[in-house]
């Protein structure tokens, strides 16, 4: 079961998204929260409170500082710069954009 | 006069954005709302209407290159002459574009001549004496990469929940690096001066201006109609009046 959540800024995603994944974490499924917005706030609506989830690394920014080298599967990426939320959902950041930077995220 | 609104999705950028817009337009001045938003808030909150396909999508050609130019003669001034739109109030409003069916592909000759357009528009002495007020997509990702090069301050707009203060902070970071260009900090949905004390304590800035939490917003932006037109005596179009009081004596920066 893959969810993609989208919609309008301020219409309620990271609310919807967070607790519908506890939600299934509960009924007994392995949960994979996947954080893809530039502004990550998952964490927040999972539980995690403001300042662990400000202090999340984005795999992007981890590959791009070469951490692929350490870890080059996707389940390696998952377990290394993944955090635990409540209820044992798994949460990754895809990216997160806090520099002026060239490129595109 | 050259500001950016910036802000998490749903803080109340565009209600801002459009409501100061025409407020400094009923004062006189020449206002350019610029909208780089790909969805249509700002339209909305200024009251004006859409386009039916993105003006701009005729300004900018592929050259031999392959890459994206301007067609020639368009600069600045004819762009604004030619591709905005008016809104209430003698505003003109610029926009990249909206999302059509075809997604972002259908718009790409627009967006590449609206990047463009405000590129050379930030170093054009012709509007150096209009008030532009931009509004930008939640989040960092526009000020982070190079989509309001005209703005000599920023307006953050911040309203007192957990995410709106994270994102807040971050794009504050993010706006800061550039050439320092000043964040005023907005607080929106305010409910008591504890929500500002807790916005200034977070950010580590004070704020500028407050704007109240209003049911006359709510059912401005549920009807799809501008503030101004709907409740203009409401209490936040009241805080959006003090808010351009404070951009025009140049006292909103901290």
């Amino acid at each position: 079961m893959k969810i993609v959540v989208a919609g309008k800024g301020g219409a309620g995603k990271t609310t919807v998204s967070g607790t519908l994944a506890r939600s299934l974490a509960q009924k007994g499924g392995d949960v994979l929260a996947l954080d893809c917005d530039a502004n990550p706030m998952l964490g927040v609506s999972l539980g995690l409170g403001m300042e662990r989830t400000d202090l999340l690394v984005g795999v992007r920014q981890a590959v791009d500082a070469g951490e692929a080298e350490h870890q080059p599967t996707v389940e390696g990426m998952i377990e290394s710069f993944g955090a635990d939320a409540p209820d044992g959902v798994r949460l990754v950041v895809a990216s997160r954009i806090d520099r002026i930077d060239p490129g595109c995220p | 006069m050259h500001l950016a609104v910036v802000g998490k999705g749903g803080a109340g950028k565009s209600v801002i954005a459009g409501t100061l817009a025409r407020v400094l337009a009923r004062r006189g001045r020449r206002v350019l709302a610029l909208d780089s938003d790909m969805l249509p808030g700002l339209t909305f909150s200024l009251g004006a209407d859409a386009p039916p396909a993105p003006p701009l999508l005729d300004a900018a050609e592929r050259g031999e290159d392959g890459r994206w130019r301007l067609k020639r003669g368009v600069g600045p001034v004819r762009a604004v002459q030619r591709y905005a739109t008016d809104a209430p109030d003698g505003v003109r409003l610029l926009q990249a574009g909206k999302v059509g069916p075809d997604g972002l592909a259908g718009i790409q000759p627009a967006l590449q001549a609206y990047f463009r357009v405000i590129h050379r528009l930030a170093h054009s002495r012709a509007f150096a004496e209009w008030a532009i007020v931009g509004d930008l997509p939640g989040g960092p990702r526009q000020a982070a990469f190079g989509w309001a090069p005209y703005a000599e301050t920023f307006l953050l707009v911040v309203e007192p929940t957990a995410q709106s203060l994270l994102a807040a902070r971050r794009i504050a970071g993010v706006a800061s690096q550039r050439r320092g260009s000043p964040v005023g900090v907005v607080a929106n949905k305010v409910r008591d001066d504890a929500d500002i004390t807790r916005i200034e304590q977070f950010l580590g800035a004070r704020v500028a201006a407050a704007v109240p939490a209003d049911a006359a917003v709510v059912s401005a932006e549920r009807t799809g109609a501008a503030l101004l037109d709907h409740a203009p005596r409401s209490p936040a179009a009241a805080a959006v009046a003090e808010l351009a009081d404070r951009v025009e004596a140049g006292s909103l920066a901290s």
